[in-house]
């Protein structure tokens, strides 16, 4: 260990003890809670629940707590901006307990997964249920109980260790001391997920404007602006809400777009379009000194495109103004200045401190649509069409690619905008309310999304597999097949094209898991293998190349339809077919931006 | 000796079937009514206890049944003479097809013990020169209150188990704890204002919850399936409480209990605020929780939980332990191999056509 290590350690054991000691409200009473949320049917009876409990822990415990309560609901174990993870694999978890209760991890662990559909579950039960793991649990009785203030610390340290064995350590602690509720709240929270107790942020914002007495809309500000639900309650607690304001690298939720409702009822006059390109959603912060980048989950993009981050910081140093625009990354060949396909930006994806052979391969570009902040101008409360032309002239003068806006004034000229829009090989058209503010977080009207109308195909299902979460025990997730049966390139007759886990009533789920029972052939864990008899109509949004799958295509979100049992295994589409719709789209010759003109759906800097 | 396959179990040195009637087979051991045990054949020489005859009756049986007593030990050679069936041959048999000849049956010695599933179910000693196999049926142990109780014998050299619930992740809570939550969530539910629909089998499980729901006086009503076998539950001792079928224009208000079916049928969509509590072992998952849409799940079950089977193993130590009904006899049979336990899988797939609570 280093020194810095050694620091790093010393601090967080001090943190610890200094938590035993502090008073501090209990992690069992509170997860005994989140438990009876969880039961309790509606809205607003599982916020009457949150709303005893913050009083209660304002009673007993510190305002610290009430903010922990907060956070570990929503947002988990960690504030989301901390950059802190739990990494605790699903394995090393189900060994680690397997061991504890002294079971076989593979004879046993699994198949109890299998069942419950849900690794925390199966942990809680075998803890509840083996006698091994109550006869440890015993031994530790009477040492205390665990608080918010303490567990806060215990997952940092769990976040902080490196080494398996340290890891392994902190798990067996909690293992011998925490309940068996709290150590599937404990490990739900660790991993930042859902903690499945249909108690979703939007409903804490609300259960906060009840305790406090503070507007909802203040409060929704605060979300906004703080990017974490906790942070918000923080303000809250200290009755200082009125303070909450932006804060530089700190992302802010992102406006999103429902799919258009009506292009009749539009009201032309008062929107303005724009093609909607296929890349990467991306806030970028800028100031003199650092550039970051953020991804629509608000995690970190600034390492996977450090040329992004180059442009930015030359921009940023020809304006001189701090800014934060909300905009796409697009791979875009700068030799002949034309948009490539989402396909080449996949390699750049998920690949942090690429190296400059892969940068040199797949160029990319910052694309601007929105100004979110300039210096001091919280520029998000302004209405579109203000920050447009604020953008519009940031983006000129620190040569920055910005979208080009345009209005229509009928529906038609607004399809053939689309048809436009799809032969320059985007996805379609964005539809944005002028007046409109940027709604954070939301999936709002104001913004309404034209898409290519996406495809169909009659596919087979070859293989079922038992859901997880909510949808475990029972198959909910199908893979599907098309037909190669006439086909010389392959010997058998249905090939893998894409796998489905939704677009079905929960009625036709039932009804399809008492079908496969007669299609049975054989069954490998989770798993069934098929006879082909089940044929569903699969629609998707996009065909795209991926060599590494027999079919050689991969569908982007594909869904069921509808499940015909009008049609049988020989109506099943082929390969042949898939081959043709993708070609179809493919064909599509992009263009050059200059060989567009004024039409361009985006406007390059003249660097 | 133990011949398995679709049709259930066969014993063919006694030409005896347990459960669901195999074609060679002389008389057929039903332990319980539920539809899969219940033989296909409506009028084939039946074994079973007294209730379960009731219930047979109540679902199409046409035949001619031996009822056996509690716990009184009969020859198979008596019931063989009861139905007129020669030794070594069916008494459908008339020798007009040219067959293999058929081998003499041996005599055995049968007992029935009340195996504590619903009312009826019994357990089955078949006692012979080659010792005593035990066939359980589905079992519950300790019982549901709403039947006989659980009794087990002593001596089993073989026994053939079912482990519906074969995985440590199920382990009940005492009955009674879970009545008081019961007999709470009903009283939260009226006192609301609303009307509690309890979920459950209507032969067994649907009485167990009115029996459970007893201590309550609150007028209750049981879906139209499950109306006439309470008549059965009342005779033997077991009190229901104040019950009437469903009827539709006046179950607002009142306790009502169907099966899970209900939900896909129009049953009680005339009640403005429906509270549905779901009584089944497999309410100890979250996930059978959700996808339901329940209020509440308890977890009721009529069978045994993994702890008690293998408590019911280590007690009888039998010679072989052969595991039926299990979607996970692998790991059954690992911890009772782990126990000392000879254990092994029997594979029926019996023919299911009804959906059963568990």
């Amino acid at each position: 260990m280093d020194e810095v290590e050694q620091l790093k350690a010393k601090k967080l054991e001090a943190k610890h003890v200094e938590a035993e000691k502090a008073k501090s409200y209990s992690f069992r009473t509170y997860c005994e809670v989140l438990d009876k949320v969880e039961q309790t049917r509606g809205t607003k009876a599982k916020q009457a629940l949150f709303v005893e409990l913050l009083h209660d822990i304002q009673a007993h415990g510190s305002l610290n707590d009430a903010v922990l309560a907060c956070r570990f609901v929503s947002e988990g174990a960690f504030n989301p901006t901390s950059g802190l993870t739990g990494r605790l694999g699903a394995r090393s978890q189900g060994l680690w307990v397997s061991e504890y209760c002294e079971i076989d991890y593979e004879t046993v662990f699994k198949p109890c997964r299998t069942a419950t559909g849900s690794g925390s579950e199966t942990i809680e039960l075998l803890l509840t249920n083996m006698p091994q793991a109550i006869e440890k649990r015993a031994q530790t009785y009477g040492r205390p109980t665990w608080t918010l203030h303490n567990m806060d610390a215990s997952f940092e340290m769990m976040a902080q260790a490196k080494k398996s064995e340290e890891k392994r350590a902190l798990f067996f602690q909690w293992l011998d001391t925490l309940s068996p509720l709290e150590m599937k709240m404990a490990l739900r929270m660790l991993g930042g997920g859902s903690l499945r107790i249909g108690f979703e942020a939007r409903s804490l914002l609300q259960t906060l404007a009840m305790v406090s007495g503070a507007s909802l809309e203040d409060i929704r500000y605060a979300h906004m602006v703080l990017g974490s639900v906790s942070e918000t309650a923080r303000f809250v607690f200290e009755e200082r809400l009125g303070e909450a304001s932006f804060t530089l690298f700190r992302p802010i939720a992102f406006m999103l777009a429902s799919p258009v409702d009506s292009l009749d009822a539009t009201p032309w006059a008062s929107v303005r379009l724009e093609e909607k390109l296929d890349g990467i959603r991306c806030q970028a912060h800028a100031t003199s000194d650092r550039v970051e980048l953020f991804s629509r989950d608000l995690n970190p993009l600034t390492q996977t495109f450090p040329d992004v981050v180059d442009e930015l910081a030359t921009s940023q140093s020809i304006l001189g103004s701090s800014f934060v625009v909300d905009g796409e990354v697009l791979a875009f060949d700068p030799e002949s200045r034309t948009i490539l396909p989402f396909l080449d930006l996949q390699k750049r994806l998920g690949v942090k401190k690429p190296s400059s052979k892969l940068i040199h391969d797949v160029p990319v570009i910052f694309v601007a649509y929105d100004l979110l902040v300039l210096d001091e101008d919280e520029a998000f409360s302004h209405p579109l069409k203000q920050r447009r032309s604020q953008l519009i002239s940031l983006c000129e003068k620190g040569s920055i690619a910005y979208s080009r806006q345009f209005e229509v004034a009928t529906t038609q000229q607004c399809q053939r905008a689309f048809e436009q829009a799809l032969r320059h090989g985007n996805e379609g058209l964005m539809i944005k309310q002028t007046d409109s503010s940027y709604a954070f977080g939301q999936r709002s009207h104001h913004w309404q999304k034209l898409k290519e109308p996406e495809g169909a195909l009659d596919t087979i299902i070859m293989y079922a597999h038992a859901g997880s979460g909510k949808r475990g025990g029972i198959y909910s997730d199908f893979t599907l097949g098309v037909s190669v049966e006439n086909d010389d390139r392959f010997s058998e007759s249905y090939i893998p094209i894409g796998k489905a886990y939704g677009g079905y009533t929960n009625a036709e789920l039932r009804t399809l898991n008492q079908e496969l029972k007669k299609l049975v052939v054989e069954k490998f864990g989770p798993t069934l293998s098929l006879r082909p008899g089940i044929v569903v109509e699969l629609e998707f949004d996009s065909i795209q190349v991926n060599k590494r799958t027999k079919a050689g295509y991969t569908l982007r979100f594909p869904r069921f339809r509808s499940i015909r049992w009008d049609l049988g295994p020989e109506d099943v589409d082929t390969l042949n077919d898939v081959e043709r719709l993708a070609q179809k789209k493919s064909s599509v010759q992009r263009p050059s931006m200059d060989s567009l003109s004024d039409k361009a759906p985006i406007i390059l800097p003249n660097r | 000796m133990i011949s398995s396959g679709g049709h259930g179990i066969f014993l063919k040195d006694f030409g005896l079937s347990l459960d669901n009637s195999h074609p060679e087979a002389d008389v057929v051991f039903v332990s319980h009514a539920h539809a899969d045990h219940l033989p296909r054949n409506r009028s084939c020489a039946a074994v079973c206890s007294a209730p379960t005859l009731a219930f047979m009756q109540k679902r199409g049986y046409k035949g001619d049944a031996y009822v056996l007593d509690w716990q009184t030990p009969t020859s198979l050679e008596s019931i063989r003479e009861y139905f007129g069936i020669p030794h070594g041959g069916q008494s459908t048999a008339k020798g007009l097809e040219k067959g293999p000849e058929k081998p003499s049956t041996r005599d055995a010695t049968l007992t029935l013990y009340p195996a504590g599933h619903i009312l009826g179910s019994a357990m089955i000693l078949i006692e012979s020169e080659d010792g005593a196999l035990l066939y359980t049926g589905d079992v519950k142990s300790p019982a549901s209150p709403a039947t006989e109780g659980v009794v087990w014998p002593s001596n089993v050299d073989e026994l053939i188990i079912e482990a519906t619930f074969g995985l440590p992740i199920y382990k009940w809570r005492p009955t009674h704890e879970i009545q008081q939550d019961m007999l709470a969530f009903a009283k939260e539910t009226l006192e609301a204002g609303e009307t509690p629909l309890f979920l459950g089998y209507n032969l067994g499980k649907a009485q167990e919850i009115l029996h459970l729901l007893e201590p309550m006086d609150h007028r209750k009503m049981i879906h139209g399936g499950g109306y006439p076998y309470c008549e059965v539950y009342q005779q033997a001792g077991i009190s229901l409480g104040n019950v009437e079928p469903y009827d539709r224009a006046h179950c607002e208000g009142a306790i009502l209990v169907g099966p899970t079916s209900v939900l896909a049928s129009g049953f009680a969509s005339n009640v403005e605020r429906l509270r549905v509590a779901q009584c089944s072992g497999w309410a100890a998952l979250a996930s059978r929780r959700t996808q339901l849409n329940l209020d509440r799940g308890f977890a009721l079950s009529d069978h045994l939980d993994f702890f008690e089977l293998m408590d019911v193993c280590d007690a009888l130590q039998p010679r072989t332990i052969h595991i039926t009904h299990s979607p996970t006899p692998d790991v059954v049979a690992h911890f009772l191999e782990q126990r000392g336990h000879h254990a092994q899988f029997l594979n029926l797939t019996m023919e299911q056509e009804e959906e059963l609570d568990g």
